[in-house]
């Protein structure tokens, strides 16, 4: 079959992109293997969003006395949490579903393989695309650590189908994913230790951030071992090192979350000539690979690794191909953490920035100042930092960890993009009582 | 009192300087003898020392103007003084365009105190201003509307006049601009493009670029000596036919007659000075050579101005030895290092830098074989030694043997010249510097 566009991978990428070609008039084909919504919806953001809710709850019922709530009896279904998780998953597969077949967007289950001249073979069929986007995602990356091959060894996607709750979970790696999980079993009576190689938890962070998020989350029980190493996973324990020797502690859960990798393999990338590395598919600022009518977008490319920057990248191809200019901006690109409390920062910290040159004024100041912060956390610590340039007065970047920041992040990401400076954002109201206002006192503090 | 600081006179043919840099701002203590600002001539450049102490008060020209010889450049004083009596005509009154209407070298005197208002003129402002032709009412109602100056724009309408087409113009072509972006295009000179790399092409402050920038490359304005060559370089590609003769000299003789001036206690020549030497000779007998090319006539010099160029820091000066056809390889040499160490300090007069009617350039002291040398215009032959190269020679008795040779390339406008005069030129001079250098 001969179609405009065809799009390989039904992620936030791909479903996106299917869902925009089609709607301006493009006769487009979608191809997965596995389940629409990719690994955002099926074994990322969405499954373990609401896990967390569940545990974020449970914690909420038992430790409600501050506001007079005591509750005897308290107990945590697992499995029901995790078929409330199922059907969230099954009823947004669904509306992707209704989505394409609304678009009139031929879905196609299989694998593709590609070959010259923009054709695709899937399932031993031959087709044919104008343009195809590949947007084949990331899977979780396997350290070589010995006793990784384990049942009770999982990375995010198993510990999201894992109904029984462990005697004591263990976390290999200190980034978002291990931090996450690392709540949410903590948030149940779980004890949860981490194990970070680098100094400090999500060193991608910045670093006063972080240490307020880990203090956090070790007011909730998780304990975490900085600067070690694992050396081996055994039967029911873990050896790591930490600079002063081999430590064991016990578990009967592992979770590996040592970061991603781009899905490269088995999609003919050599055979067609396509610049590529195990690092992900090379494009340019408009997704363009080097090969005519071939695009990327998403985890596939190795930047940003996260499903919002994907859908974006997934805009910035279709626009490309439809004839409207764009590009990808990275530089105002939300990152959020579902911890209790949250992470929410776009833009630079002020060490970025004076490691590129930029001469910055910056303020700070913890969410306790809130009055909205404190009613309703009165026992979480938090944090609101924003980053001016010096010459301008521009908005830099915006870090806060709190309550739920993850849902006023959007305001400083569009402060950022329309590159409001100081002077245009004093003006701008925020509503009251919100938890947001500690940007705007933020702003009012910075020197 | 005040005293002025006037453009000096910088040898009898320069009519105007072009002021490159300014090096001290009003209201800064000056000392007699402290250096301005940084003046060219189309040949050198220069520094302005201050001819005066105290504060000063007032710089009447602007960087990249165009100052005529002995005008009023500055004053220099005690705060408060009175500076207008000294500002030139034009400087600082009406707009002027500086370049286009120099004043007329009457400095120190005439007194042009004209009590006109001191505003700062945009001299050399872009022509945009039409103001003489003012705004139609309908063109100004609409700008207006839109918040654009109409006084701004560049008006399509009779005698420049600005028409409501030149305001629709402005307002579709205008780009969207974040709020840093029309912030810091306010606080200087930038260009905004039409489309920037923000949201739906909105113009960010990144895209903004300073005027002639090229990505990835630093932009340095032609101007001075460089733009000097870079105009006289294309001139003379434009406007000769230009052919280049190569031959090249056995060094053994010349080499060995170096060596016996210095067992006889001579000074010392160096072998540019015995070919520059040996060109003035053999010109004596090539006098069509000795020639400027201009257009529907042909002068031929009675005697030989030799040009020979400099490399210096600021670029490619050439000093011309004056009178060379009497001169001796001493003196011609003592020349030679004299106007060369001007060159490169910067202290050469441009009435040292004119006047060639033959040029000797040399590469070959850089590792270069040969080279074809672009004429001098309008001179009509150029000379250009290279390197020394080993060559094979078969001698009397049929062996061979390796010798040292220079090459020589004679670039000739063969618009004057032919080839075979010029090849027996060529092989006039390598006669002379394989069996008589120096003589």
């Amino acid at each position: 079959m001969k179609y405009d566009f065809a799009v390989i991978g039904a992620g936030p990428a791909g479903y996106v992109a299917a869902k925009k070609a089609a709607g301006a008039g493009l006769k487009t084909l979608l191809v997965e293997k596995k389940k629409l919504g990719g690994v955002c919806l099926n074994e990322g953001c969405v499954p373990s969003k609401t896990l967390l809710q569940a545990a974020k709850t449970y914690h909420h019922a038992k430790h409600g006395s501050v506001f007079g709530v005591t509750v005897d009896g308290l107990n945590f279904d697992f499995p029901k949490a995790h078929a409330h998780k199922n059907g969230v998953m099954d009823k947004m597969r669904d509306g992707i579903a209704g989505l394409m077949k609304k678009y009139k967007v031929d879905v196609i289950e299989g694998e593709a393989v590609l070959q010259p001249n923009r054709k695709i073979v899937i399932n031993g069929e031959e087709h044919e695309a104008d343009n195809i986007l590949i947007c084949t995602g990331s899977s979780p990356a396997v350290p070589p650590i010995p006793g990784i091959d384990q049942d009770h060894v999982v990375d995010s996607t198993g510990i999201l189908n894992t109904e029984t709750l462990p005697k004591r979970l263990i976390v290999v790696g200190g980034g978002v994913i291990g931090c996450e999980f690392a709540c949410m079993y903590a948030s149940v009576d779980v004890p949860v230790t981490v194990l970070e190689a680098m100094p400090e938890i999500c060193p991608n962070l910045d670093a006063e951030i972080a240490a307020t998020l880990r203090t956090e989350l070790e007011k909730k029980g998780v304990e975490f071992q900085l600067g070690s190493k694992v050396e081996e996973i055994g039967k029911t324990s873990v050896t790591y090192n930490d600079g002063e020797g081999s430590k064991e502690i016990e578990g009967d859960l592992v979770l590996v979350a040592t970061g991603r990798r781009p899905n490269v393999s088995n999609l003919g990338l050599e055979d067609i000539g396509l610049e590529f590395s195990p690092r992900g598919i090379k494009v340019d600022d408009r997704g363009a690979t080097n090969l005519p009518g071939v695009w990327a977008a998403g985890d596939i490319t190795g930047r940003a690794w996260l499903a919002h920057a994907a859908s974006r990248m997934a805009e910035v191809v279709v626009n490309n191909i439809t004839g409207r200019t764009d590009r990808m901006r990275y530089d105002a690109m939300p990152a959020v953490v579902y911890t209790s409390p949250e992470v929410a920062v776009v833009g630079l910290t002020k060490e970025e920035a004076e490691e590129r040159g930029i001469k910055t004024r910056s303020g700070r100041m913890p969410m306790a100042i809130n009055a909205r912060y404190i009613a309703e956390n009165p026992d979480e610590g938090g944090l609101c930092k924003v980053v001016l340039e010096k010459e301008t007065n521009r908005l830099l970047g915006v870090h806060m960890v709190g309550g739920a920041c993850s849902e006023m992040i959007f305001g400083a990401t569009a402060m950022l993009e329309a590159e409001l400076r100081e002077e245009e954002i004093e003006e701008i109201v925020f509503p009251h009582p919100t938890t947001s206002e500690i940007m705007k006192d933020v702003f009012m503090g910075v020197r | 009192m005040a005293t002025p600081v006037i453009m000096p006179r910088q040898g009898q043919s320069v009519e105007s300087c072009i002021l490159t840099e300014w090096k001290v701002n009003v209201g800064d203590q000056v000392a007699e003898g402290d250096v301005l600002a940084v003046i060219e001539t189309d040949k050198a450049s220069f520094d302005l020392e201050s001819t005066a102490s105290g504060t000063v008060l007032a710089l009447f020209w602007e960087a990249d103007d165009d100052v005529p010889v002995l005008a009023n450049v500055a004053a220099i004083g005690n705060e408060g003084e009175d500076i207008e009596e000294f500002r030139p005509e034009g400087q600082g009154s009406a707009p002027a365009p500086a370049a286009a209407a120099p004043t007329p070298a009457a400095p120190e005197a005439a007194p042009q105190a004209t009590g006109t208002p001191a505003v700062p003129a945009p001299v050399q402002a872009s022509g945009a201003i039409q103001a003489s032709a003012g705004v139609s009412p309908r063109a100004r109602r609409l700008a207006h509307k839109h918040g654009i100056d109409p006084e701004t724009l560049p008006g399509s309408g009779p005698e420049g006049r600005v028409i409501e087409r030149d305001v629709e113009a402005a307002i579709s072509g205008r780009p969207r601009l974040s709020a840093t972006a029309k912030a810091r295009s306010l606080s200087g000179d930038f260009e905004t493009p039409a489309r920037g790399t923000g949201l739906a092409g909105m113009v960010r402050s990144q895209d903004l670029k300073v005027p002639g920038s090229v990505e990835g490359a630093e932009v340095t304005p032609l101007k001075g000596i460089r733009k000097v060559i870079a105009e006289r370089m294309i001139q003379s590609l434009h406007t000769t036919a230009q052919l280049t003769l190569h031959a090249s000299f056995e060094l053994s003789r010349a080499q060995a007659y170096r060596k016996e001036r210095l067992d006889a206690g001579q000074s010392k020549v160096s072998l540019n000075d015995v070919i520059a030497h040996a060109i003035v000779k053999s010109l004596g007998e090539h006098p069509a050579l000795n020639a400027h090319f201009l257009g529907d006539r042909i002068a031929t010099f009675e005697k030989v101005h030799l040009g020979v160029a400099v490399d210096t820091p600021k670029g490619l000066l050439v000093p011309v030895i004056r009178d060379a056809s009497e001169m001796s390889i001493e003196k011609i040499s003592a020349e030679v290092k004299n106007l060369a160490g001007a060159c490169r300090e910067g202290t050469i007069s441009p009435d040292n830098l004119s006047g060639g009617s033959f040029t000797l350039t040399n590469l070959g002291m850089l590792g270069v074989e040969t080279f074809t040398p672009v004429l001098n215009a309008p001179e009509v032959a150029i000379l250009g030694v290279g390197g020394i190269v080993l060559k094979p020679k078969r001698t009397e008795s049929g062996e061979v043997e390796y010798v040292d040779t220079l090459p020589l390339s004679l670039t000739i406008d063969h618009q004057a010249v032919d080839g075979a005069p010029a090849a027996r030129f060529l092989q006039s001079l390598v006669e002379r510097l394989e069996n008589n250098p120096g003589t």
